[in-house]
């Protein structure tokens, strides 16, 4: 228990990066998640802009912040499917504001808490995503869970690897 | 209200994204009309403006770097393998090393240009011998989502990319263009769960709606189960659906699978002929209309040249058949006059009333000179009952025979009333000459 408690004034300190990383990352995870299927196929188990979002609320533990990041995101997500604009939208929306109401609470620098918490949100974004297709909108689509569940094992590895790399671009007091 | 706010600001933003999003939701799907399924393809197929905007500004956002990164892909491949095969080399090698190594590397870009050059032989070929109109465009991106089989294309509005256009490879159909943007195009490929196709498959004949499961696998949905579906068989394109022309390979059937919400119909798996999974060059037919080439126009026009010759020889046939019936006289003129002095029996009733033209004489034997026993109708009985045959009405010209009496019933049958009381008539006196042909 601990571990998942800030002791510090450094655990609660809002991280800061330049401005450029603001834009350029979750643009190259929107480029990049449209790009690598063609590459990788059927096997694509990720979702980088949800990944984006739950990196950015965690460390500017700003709900404002992961809520704004991820409904843009996810409707640009939504952007380049055929599906409605809004499906994405949502699950990101309420992906990013847990992710910085989670952030303010416990130290997120540990990799096994960020795994958990990428594999956790990864699933509750499909299954916001699977409410909304069948329940708000009354669409009969199929659902593979056992593919979002690699989904969800696919987010937490990459974010094993990125997020110490974002870290590194952080603004250093 | 101040401190309300800022108190739950968070709450507040929360809420306001979620709640305008739901109203973005419920702006685009369409409500089905009353008593109908909903189905997957419920929402909006041509999007609002607003929607469309948001289309098109992900697609600008996302596409300009797709064609970057596709674009140099190869360099990037080569340049990374460069960079790992020569940096632990040895100084003293390293001059020659390079040399070799971009040898290799330009074999394998010639080599790889070579099956890109193949690839694009064959798509020409292809597309000269395809009869519509057709523009060629590269895949540079996906949706990026496992529920959206999407795929993007280099080409756009400018190269006359419109909605609902099939989108083909030599192998077979790929999708139809859903979204159209000035420099792309989105297509939804076959195996997406909202796409549709109207498909036959090719040796039993049944009909059906091609579309994508959760696995990303083409299924022909809505078929009743039917032992004759068998792996292997070849799946083509019906042409009903207005969006691809008939005829087109779309795979073949992989398996079948009961369907399990209504157990009397079967899913039929389908492995796409195209790859799916790897597409580079696509062909998108943009007209249906027939585009020949010069050496089918030529055997177009003679093959109409000589149905037309067929045809003029054909009615000129007709037309002397015509005169040459003009001229012979029929053998039975239904305007001929009546011939008062005709006897009974030579075509007409008793009543003198000429016999219809289409009811044929029935050949009479000519009358014996002494009839006996053995002569027909030269059984002489007076008065004895006599075997009908025809229908005894006299008119068509039935022979009355009579039968000896000692063969003769007492109560001789009677004739069954016929059901037509037009043609009914009363039983018909004999006279005293019975026996002889009438």
């Amino acid at each position: 228990m601990q571990v998942l408690t800030p002791d510090y004034r450094r655990d609660l300190e809002i991280r800061r990066y330049p401005i450029y990383i603001y834009v350029l990352v979750p643009l190259a995870s929107l480029v990049l998640q449209a790009w690598l299927p063609r590459l990788m196929g059927r096997y694509s188990y990720f979702d980088l802009p949800l990944l984006v979002t739950i990196y950015f609320a965690l460390n500017r533990r700003s709900a404002i912040h992961g809520t704004l990041l991820g409904a843009v995101l996810g409707m640009a997500q939504d952007g380049l499917t055929q599906g409605a604009i809004g499906i994405h939208g949502i699950a990101n929306t309420v992906c990013g504001f847990l992710a910085a109401s989670i952030g303010v609470r416990i130290v997120v620098e540990n990799n096994a808490i960020r795994m958990v918490l990428n594999f956790l949100l990864a699933l509750l974004s499909s299954a916001i995503v699977v409410f909304i297709t069948r329940g708000l909108l009354g669409l009969g689509l199929e659902w593979n869970w056992i593919d979002q569940v690699f989904k969800a094992v696919g987010n937490a590895v990459i974010g094993l690897v990125v997020f110490p790399l974002l870290d590194r671009t952080q603004i250093r007091d | 209200m101040e401190s309300f706010f800022s108190r739950y600001r968070n709450l507040v933003v929360l809420l306001a994204a979620l709640v305008l999003q739901v109203i973005g939701l419920a702006v685009q799907v369409r409500k089905p009309a009353a008593g109908a399924p909903i189905s997957a393809n419920s929402h909006e197929t041509h999007d609002a403006k607003g929607v469309r905007l948001i289309r098109l500004w992900a697609s600008d956002l996302v596409t300009p770097f797709e064609r970057i990164i596709h674009g140099s892909r190869e360099g990037a491949t080569g340049f990374w393998g460069n960079y790992l095969d020569l940096r632990h080399t040895r100084e003293e090698n390293k001059q020659l090393q390079q040399t070799i190594d971009r040898l290799r590397l330009e074999q394998a870009s010639l080599l790889e240009d070579a099956r890109q050059g193949q690839r694009l032989q064959g798509l020409l070929n292809f597309r000269q011998s395809y009869i519509y109109d057709t523009v060629p465009a590269q895949v540079i991106g996906t949706s990026g989502s496992m529920q959206s089989r999407v795929i993007v294309l280099d080409k756009g509005a400018d190269a006359g990319l419109k909605p609902d256009m099939a989108v083909i490879t030599p192998d077979g159909i790929v999708g139809k263009v859903r979204d159209v943007f000035p420099h792309a195009a989105q297509v939804l490929v076959i195996n997406d769960q909202t796409s549709g196709a109207g498909v036959i498959l090719e040796t039993t004949r049944i009909r059906g709606i091609l579309r994508g499961n959760a696995a990303g696998q083409p299924q022909v949905i809505n078929i009743l189960a039917d032992q004759r579906i068998q792996a292997g068989e070849k799946v083509l394109t019906a042409g009903g659906d207005q969006i691809f022309p008939r005829g087109l390979p779309v795979g073949v059937v992989e398996k079948v699978e009961r369907d399990p919400d209504r157990g009397s119909f079967i899913n039929v798996i389908i492995k796409p002929a195209a790859n799916l999974q790897h597409l580079d060059e696509v062909l998108v037919i943009t007209s249906l209309d027939a585009h020949l080439s010069p050496q089918q126009m030529a055997d177009l026009k003679t093959s109409e040249e000589l149905k037309g010759a067929e045809v003029a020889a054909d009615a000129e046939r007709k037309k002397a058949a015509a005169e040459m019936a003009e001229r012979l006289p029929s053998l039975t003129d239904p305007n001929a006059p009546v011939d008062p002095n005709a006897k009974p029996g030579d075509g007409k009733t008793d009543t003198g009333a000429p016999l219809p033209a289409t009811v044929p004489a029935t050949p009479k034997p000519a009358p014996a000179l002494h009839p006996d026993r053995f002569s027909p109708g030269g059984a002489v009985s007076a008065g004895g009952a006599g075997t009908e045959t025809g229908n005894g009405d006299g008119v068509d010209g039935d022979v009355k025979l009579v039968a000896p009496r000692a063969v003769e019933p007492k109560t001789a049958p009677k004739k069954p009333q016929t059901a037509n009381p037009n043609t009914a008539k009363p039983p018909v006196k004999k006279p005293p000459t019975a026996g002889r042909v009438q």
